[in-house]
């Protein structure tokens, strides 16, 4: 197999995995040394050829092909079988409305989560239980940092170049989960978008701000209710560009959808139950509307492990969530 | 043990020399288009700049755009309103880092389709301005700058951007002439 990219030659595995740091395109952590077999081989579990473009980010001239992409993902540390899922994530985050170079080079320092749907999940260990949001995972931790890679290295976003987040965010180093779609009896997200449940699924969704939703009350309605008071402590402003989609996900844990289900809750219902209080104006500094086109703005996404009553916000910079079909 | 890797970058710099529109001897005559991305009170600064290039300096128009958002390229429509009508054209505010970055290229598109254009942007963003100028080969396209202690993010007082307009007002006038 061929390749366009520059080479490099070290002497040694120490000199390779040092030279990275010299080349300046690793995270700061320690990278695979992307060699020509092992980009050959995640190419090759891929199904796919390197000059194929993924995406652009039209304001940097930035062309994403596979090879690069594949590069990145060696460095990041993933096996060849989580590459599909690699790029099914590049391009999503490529899609014009995931707003790749403004969701980059804000000063606000916004993340990417990578959520994946469907049986690949199983096949590869993408785990959507217990601390997903974590380290410990290396589907999760390695496909969320291949990510990164390809936004610092492909698409340009180096700190204190066309990175300009004021404090960044340990998000940035990867963010990728599964939706635990067997703990309830919901629609998982892929499905509500109109995929088939046998369907694999990346849905990317930029991060302005990461709320936590903690209330231990048995009550479903005071569950609910802590949830959009937390959406609403900073609210969300429309976006002419974004439009219609920009939309917020609401991560639920077991202890809130074990008590929610039993009251007979669904996604749907729980969506209809919070927009109106959402959409609310503007109350007060920590009140604030969150600007919502329809309930069909609020994506749920069911994951975590049992034990604290506990939720989460993705609240979206300048974009709207993107998926894609995972194909292999 | 020899080892081989592949470079994960796509480089910096197209290796070529931008060319810049060329320059009118005046404003006088000239339409000067505005492509404001809205970042907070700076749509104020830059109708001060229209308005006092207007009177000062006898502009034939102004074309004022709005972008849908504070880094996105303006909408096809907007792009083509400019292109139909400006002849000269100022961008920013350059106050945050997409936005920022994003008036910086509005303004190199702007010279690209022949309409000299200057950049307007904060003291904290210029790095990065200047790394968008870098990726077109323009390493020394001149941008206006605005230091602290004004706010990055022009969140400013109505006095202030009137005082920030006058204060640039010369700068813009020498970007757009030769």
């Amino acid at each position: 197999m061929s390749f366009v990219s520059d080479t490099h030659s070290f002497d040694s595995f120490e000199d390779a995995l040092e030279g990275q740091f010299e080349l300046g395109v690793t995270d700061g952590l320690p990278v695979v040394p992307p060699t020509p077999e092992r980009v050959a081989a995640m190419l090759a579990a891929g199904d796919i050829a390197g000059e194929t473009i993924l995406g652009e980010v039209p304001t940097r001239d930035v062309v994403v092909t596979a090879e690069k992409v594949a590069i990145n993902a060696v460095m990041a540390g993933c096996l060849p079988e989580y590459f599909p899922v690699v790029l099914a994530a590049v391009r999503a985050f490529l899609q014009p409305l995931a707003n790749a170079h403004s969701t980059t080079a804000t000063l606000a320092g916004a993340a990417h989560a990578v959520i994946v749907n469907g049986p690949i999940r199983h096949d590869i260990g993408v785990h959507g239980g217990q601390a997903c949001f974590g380290p410990g995972f290396r589907p999760n931790a390695t496909i969320g940092r291949a990510l990164r890679l390809v936004i610092r290295n492909v698409c340009r976003t180096v700190p204190g170049v066309l990175d300009r987040a004021s404090f960044s965010w340990p998000l940035r180093y990867s963010f990728c989960f599964a939706e635990d779609e067997e703990a309830t009896a919901w629609t998982p997200l892929h499905v509500k978008l109109g995929y088939e449940r046998e369907q694999s699924v990346v849905t990317i969704q930029s991060i302005m701000r990461l709320f936590q939703v903690t209330e231990f009350a048995p009550e479903s309605e005071e569950i609910l209710t802590t949830a959009y008071e937390v959406a609403r402590h900073m609210g969300l402003q429309r976006d002419e560009w974004a439009g219609d989609g920009r939309s917020v996900v609401l991560v639920i844990g077991p202890e809130h959808y074990r008590r929610l289900v039993a009251d007979g809750w669904t996604k749907e219902s729980i969506a209809d139950w919070m927009y109106p209080r959402l959409v609310a104006d503007t109350a007060g500094k920590f009140d604030q509307k969150v600007t919502l086109a329809s309930p069909d703005n609020i994506w749920i996404v069911t994951a975590g492990g049992p034990g604290i009553a506990q939720s989460w916000w993705f609240i979206p910079h300048l974009a709207t969530p993107t998926h894609e079909l995972i194909l292999r | 043990m020899s080892i081989v890797t592949l470079d994960p970058t796509t480089g910096f710099g197209s290796g070529e020399e931008f060319p810049l529109a060329p320059r009118p001897e005046s404003l006088k005559g000239q339409v000067l288009g505005v492509v404001a991305n809205g970042l907070g009170d700076s749509e104020a600064m830059f109708d001060a700049i229209a308005a006092a290039l207007t009177d000062a300096d006898g502009l034939a128009g102004v074309c004022k755009v709005v972008k849908h958002s504070v880094a996105v390229p303006p909408q096809p429509e907007q792009w083509a309103e400019l292109l139909a009508h400006a002849t000269v054209a100022v961008t920013g505010f350059g106050g945050c880092g997409s936005c920022s970055t994003r008036s910086m290229r509005d303004a190199l598109d702007l010279e690209a389709a022949g309409i000299p254009a200057v950049c307007v942007v904060h003291s904290a963003l210029e790095p990065a301005v200047r790394a968008m100028a870098r990726l077109v080969g323009a390493d020394e396209y001149p941008v206006i700058v605005i230091d602290y202690p004004h706010n990055p993010t022009a969140v400013w007082t109505k006095e202030e951007s009137a005082m920030l307009a006058a204060q640039v007002l010369d700068a813009v006038r020498l970007r757009l002439t030769r």
